[in-house]
């Protein structure tokens, strides 16, 4: 095993080591409350069995919940990866559309995705709620890096082209494009997961009783709180898995980047 | 040279940067095939020089002009070594190298035969699949060279180039460059601040003054035939001269 390797093993220990001391000090400190409102981790346990394998009240299990969420996030992320971008790129390469648009875009960059909640009852209906809260979450920061990284593109490799005689749009294709893309790819990551935190705010108002952000009301309704525990670590995981997808992609699509540690 | 036929010619050519002088009236011609070598002091405008002359930044005053007309990319064949790195990091040494050609439209086995070519007489070969971050900065600055020599242009411009380089590799690329030239006789402008170098490659030697910059002085020495013995009596005799010129930089 080389140093690499080991260090490798050992940063898997290390987060291993940490799980366990949280659910450690999380044992002890409902231990000590001796209360419903801190169910300890195999009370928590026991209700995500009950609701992967029985379902919830209503019989819909944890699966299917889980399907409902990823499907709406998916629908209001590629909204907003379909929009964002191109928009980004657009107001990019001429910034004037961008200046002159400034006051209308950026207000809207900060109102937060809840305050949407009711003009989003009153206009929508439907799956459209949903796909619209999270594309919400989701546009700007891609929009914004998108943006930006057009900014940024290096001025001498854009002259490369130029003094070969590139046309405009070789330049955008062949220089901009390549030089950009490892930033959107992180504004999508950002998007991604802005996306996902939008879930419970979202499935406030999509009538339908099926999604994990749902699952959390029901059983805030209830009282019960180990499944609504149950909701909040699946949503965790899953935002912390797809993150982690989303870097490996990304690292083994941009693998000419140079990587910066500092350490 | 016989008959000395002006390739490009720079009239009254001044650049501000808001208030800072940076070319003050400049006027000379530059020579079809010529060789010509820049040099002066860090921060003169060398660099600015060479931009105003291919356009990519607009002058403040003056012309530039290739034969009667402005310079055009697309019917000029130019080919430009910028100081500062280049290379485009997403592209494999192969791919940077072959983008002139790529952009000029040459069938893939032109391509092919002549980015072979260049890689092997800059040393590249080994490294053709590597991506710029895996090679030193050296050898980024010879994926650079050979980019800029591939397309065979009639319009070089190269600013310190070799500065990255190691003796050895500088003088074997000097002298491809030379032989490069005695083929194809393109018009080379080649900044430095190695007298030496300057010396040892070029037709004419422009010394330019300290901002706001004016040419200080031509020296030529297209009398001296290569390859050139830097150990010539004339040969120190000439870089002795420009040394003295550049003395009260
Ligand atoms: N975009 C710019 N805006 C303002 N000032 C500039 C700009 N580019 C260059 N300058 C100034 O113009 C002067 C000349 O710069 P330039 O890069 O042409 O020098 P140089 O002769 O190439 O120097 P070196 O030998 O160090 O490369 C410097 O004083 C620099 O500060
Ligand atoms: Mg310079």
């Amino acid at each position: 095993m080389n140093d690499k390797q080991k260090e490798q093993v050992k940063t898997v220990l290390y987060n291993i080591l940490s799980l366990i001391v949280v659910a450690v000090l999380w044992t002890l400190f409902s231990a000590w409350q001796q209360s419903p409102f801190f169910p300890p981790p195999a009370d928590i346990w026991k209700a995500f069995v009950g609701l992967a394998t029985q379902g919830d009240i209503e019989g819909i299990s944890l699966a299917r919940h889980i399907w409902a969420s990823l499907i709406r996030i998916f629908a209001g992320f590629a909204a907003a990866c379909a929009l964002g971008i191109p928009l980004g790129l657009a107001m990019g390469l001429w910034p004037r559309m961008y200046n002159r648009t400034r006051a209308v875009l950026e207000p809207i960059r900060f109102i937060p995705p809840i305050a949407w909640i009711p003009m989003a009852i009153v206009l929508l209906v439907g799956f459209s709620r949903y796909a619209f809260l999270i594309w919400l979450g989701a546009f700007f920061p891609i929009f914004i890096t998108t943006l930006l990284s057009v900014t940024r593109v290096n001025p001498v490799h854009v002259n490369v082209a130029k003094v070969f005689g590139a046309s405009r749009s070789y330049i955008i294709r062949k220089i901009v494009i390549p030089s950009v893309l490892p930033d959107i790819a992180t504004g999508m990551r950002v998007g991604l997961g802005i996306a996902w935190m939008c879930i419970v705010a979202a499935e406030m108002i999509g009538g339908e009783m099926i999604g994990v952000g749902r699952l959390i009301l029901k059983y805030a309704e209830l009282i019960r709180m180990g499944e609504i525990i149950v909701g909040m670590l699946v949503i965790g995981i899953i935002g912390f898995l797809m993150n982690e997808i989303f870097i490996v992609v990304e690292k083994r699509v941009f693998r000419w980047r140079s990587e910066v540690s500092i350490d | 040279m016989s008959a000395k036929k002006p390739k490009i010619t720079i009239k009254n050519l001044s650049k501000y940067f808001d208030d800072l002088v940076v070319l003050d009236d400049i006027s000379f011609d530059i020579y079809d095939g010529e060789f010509l070598c820049v040099v002066g002091p860090t921060g003169c405008g060398k660099t600015t020089f060479c931009n105003v002359v291919t356009r990519l930044l607009p002058s403040t005053k003056g012309s530039v002009t290739v034969g009667a007309e402005a310079i055009d990319f697309k019917k000029h064949n130019v080919s430009f070594i910028f100081q500062e790195p280049s290379c485009l990091p997403w592209r494999t040494v192969w791919d940077n190298v072959k983008i002139g050609l790529e952009i000029k439209g040459y069938p893939e086995p032109e391509i092919r035969e002549r980015v072979q070519n260049v890689l092997e007489m800059t040393g590249l070969t080994p490294f053709k699949d590597f991506f710029p971050n895996q090679i030193s900065a050296g050898m980024k600055q010879r994926v650079a060279i050979a980019r800029a020599f591939v397309t065979e242009p009639d319009m070089l411009l190269m600013d310190e180039p070799f500065g990255q380089l190691d003796t050895s590799t500088r003088f074997s690329i000097e002298n491809s460059l030379v032989r490069l030239w005695e083929k194809t006789k393109q018009t080379v402008i080649f900044v430095t601040h190695n007298l030496e170098e300057a010396v040892y490659l070029s037709e004419r030697i422009l010394v330019l003054t300290q901002k706001p910059t004016k040419i200080k002085s031509e020296v030529g020495v297209q009398h001296l035939l290569h390859p050139r013995d830097i150990a010539d009596p004339e040969f120190v005799r000439i870089r002795r001269q420009v040394t003295d010129l550049v003395r009260w930089w």
